[in-house]
């Protein structure tokens, strides 16, 4: 199955790999962001109790997930940016920008979905005592939900938004579906120069694992910071 | 006494739940006066905190008048100076009413001298180092200078209630509302808060306290009001109120709680 000359071939595809990483990178870092201003609007909709935004984002966010990855992203690349003219330039000199921004969509309004339910989930488990303390001392509603509600709010669902992220690198695989050069299209693309599928698959394995799993320890490091209130 | 001299007027106020069937507040009419003590007593569901916390808004009347600064803040405008109608901004009142709550609501985020220093910067634009100088001088003043960074959770229930009060003023209210501030407090940190109202209100103050603290209404409030089902139902000097009640029901109220 393996053979040192196995490796010694995908070897010269290893520029792929790094173009791959580079991208699963920027896919899932944009995934992120724009994910998390996603669910921050949805959760705040959804808890806002104004007709019909409310019954929007619960919409929004039960079809999203009640759906597969692959059917969303299918329709939001062949169906939805079929209409939409994308620039057709290149990022970095090697992704494809018409295929990197629907899968960024897609990813981003899928993970939205997700953490907006762990957000509000999160804005509830803080005491309204604490809202009705910054009300009560001039803060508008927008300074108590920045300053008192979401910080409390964030370092509650830390480890669940963690695991989210972790979540989104290993969902970006998915693009390789529709043609955005990731890890996986580094893979398949070794597989059909070389007719080696094990060795690419060992080094893609092993890429993967080396994103996630720091990613990981850096957020269990920063949820130890925010915990500083909670020791006697 | 002079129209000045009143600080808050409420004009029949009420607050309904399930359609009226729920009457928290039924018609409660009073003035608070600039410098006084005002102490509200009664039975637990008699309204007295919904009442206490329907003058900073953070219960919403179902209609009455509440009128603080000369303007009624349970309409959503007033008129100006000048004669225009413009919006009004409960932010800016709430600035001037510091509140006290029952569970010391302190931010568990943050140091006491950040809670403390939070609004005034935020709030008020004051300067990061002045606003940290006053907060020393008032933790001074109650004793907990030693603290400033400590988070919450260090301090004892007493220590809370102490930070919460100075937090509040911090912001220099012009009155101060105070719901129940020793009921969630051990036995023995009961004195050391009481100990700081007390000294606020020699400060000369304006306070509206409810409590459960008959010996603190007696020594230190110079007005007690005595509610039941929503309603005031008698109001008088403490002499008036426990020496000489006049309603069965304060009667009741009073051998229960003496």
């Amino acid at each position: 199955m393996f053979s040192a000359a196995g490796f010694a071939k995908t070897w010269q595809y290893i520029d792929l790999f790094k173009q791959g990483v580079i991208t699963t990178i920027s896919l899932s870092f944009l995934t992120v962001i724009f994910g998390f201003f996603i669910a921050l609007v949805l959760a705040l909709l959804k808890k806002s109790k104004v007709h019909p935004f409310d019954y929007l984002a619960t919409a929004y966010i039960e079809i999203f997930r009640a759906t597969p990855m692959l059917v969303q992203i299918f329709v939001i690349y062949y169906i939805v940016f079929a209409k939409v003219n994308v620039p057709a330039f290149k990022l970095f000199g090697f992704i494809r920008f018409e295929r990197f921004l629907p899968g960024v969509v897609a990813l981003a309004m899928n993970s939205g979905a997700y953490l907006a339910e762990i957000i509000r989930s999160g804005i509830q488990s803080i005491d309204y005592g604490q809202t009705e303390a910054a009300r009560s001392l001039g803060m508008t509603k927008f300074q108590s939900f920045k300053e008192i509600v979401l910080p409390q709010a964030i370092k509650n669902i830390l480890p669940a938004i963690a695991n989210e992220f972790v979540t989104i690198i290993k969902e970006s695989s998915i693009c390789y579906t529709i043609g955005v050069q990731e890890i996986m299209y580094a893979v398949s693309s070794t597989k059909g120069a070389t007719y080696r599928i094990a060795e690419p698959l060992v080094i893609a394995t092993l890429v993967y694992f080396c994103l996630t799993f720091p990613t990981s320890k850096i957020i269990a490091y920063f949820e130890r910071r925010m915990s500083r209130g909670d020791v006697r | 006494m002079e129209m000045s001299d009143k600080l808050i007027q409420v004009k029949d106020l009420k607050k309904h739940y399930n359609k009226g069937v729920i009457k928290a507040l039924d018609g409660v009419t009073i003035d608070v006066n600039k410098g006084e003590v005002m102490v509200v007593i009664g039975p637990s569901g008699s309204g007295k905190s919904t009442f206490l916390r329907s003058l900073n808004l953070l219960e919403e009347p179902t209609s009455g008048e509440i009128i603080f600064d000369g303007v009624d803040i349970t309409k959503k405008k007033y008129m100006n100076a000048e004669g225009k109608m413009v919006k009004l901004s409960i932010d800016e009142h709430r600035q001037k009413m510091g509140m006290v709550f029952q569970h010391f609501n302190l931010f568990p985020h943050m140091t006491i001298l950040k809670n403390m220093t939070l609004a005034p910067i935020k709030v008020k634009h004051m300067d990061k180092e002045e606003a940290e100088k006053k907060a020393m001088a008032l933790l001074e003043r109650v004793g907990l200078a030693d603290r400033a960074d400590a988070y919450p959770i260090q301090l004892s229930g007493g220590q809370k209630q102490r930070v919460a009060i100075v937090r509040a003023l911090m912001m220099e209210p012009e009155v101060m509302l105070f719901d129940e501030p020793t009921s969630a407090l051990d036995p023995e940190m009961v004195g050391e808060v009481l100990e700081v109202m007390k000294e606020l209100a020699q400060s000369g103050m304006t306070m509206v306290v409810v409590t459960h603290e008959m010996g603190f209404a007696r020594e230190v409030g110079q007005r007690i009001i005595f509610m039941a089902d929503g309603k005031i139902v008698e109001e008088g000097t403490p002499v008036d109120i426990f020496q000489n009640p006049q309603s069965p029901r304060l009667k009741d109220f009073l051998n229960k709680v003496l």
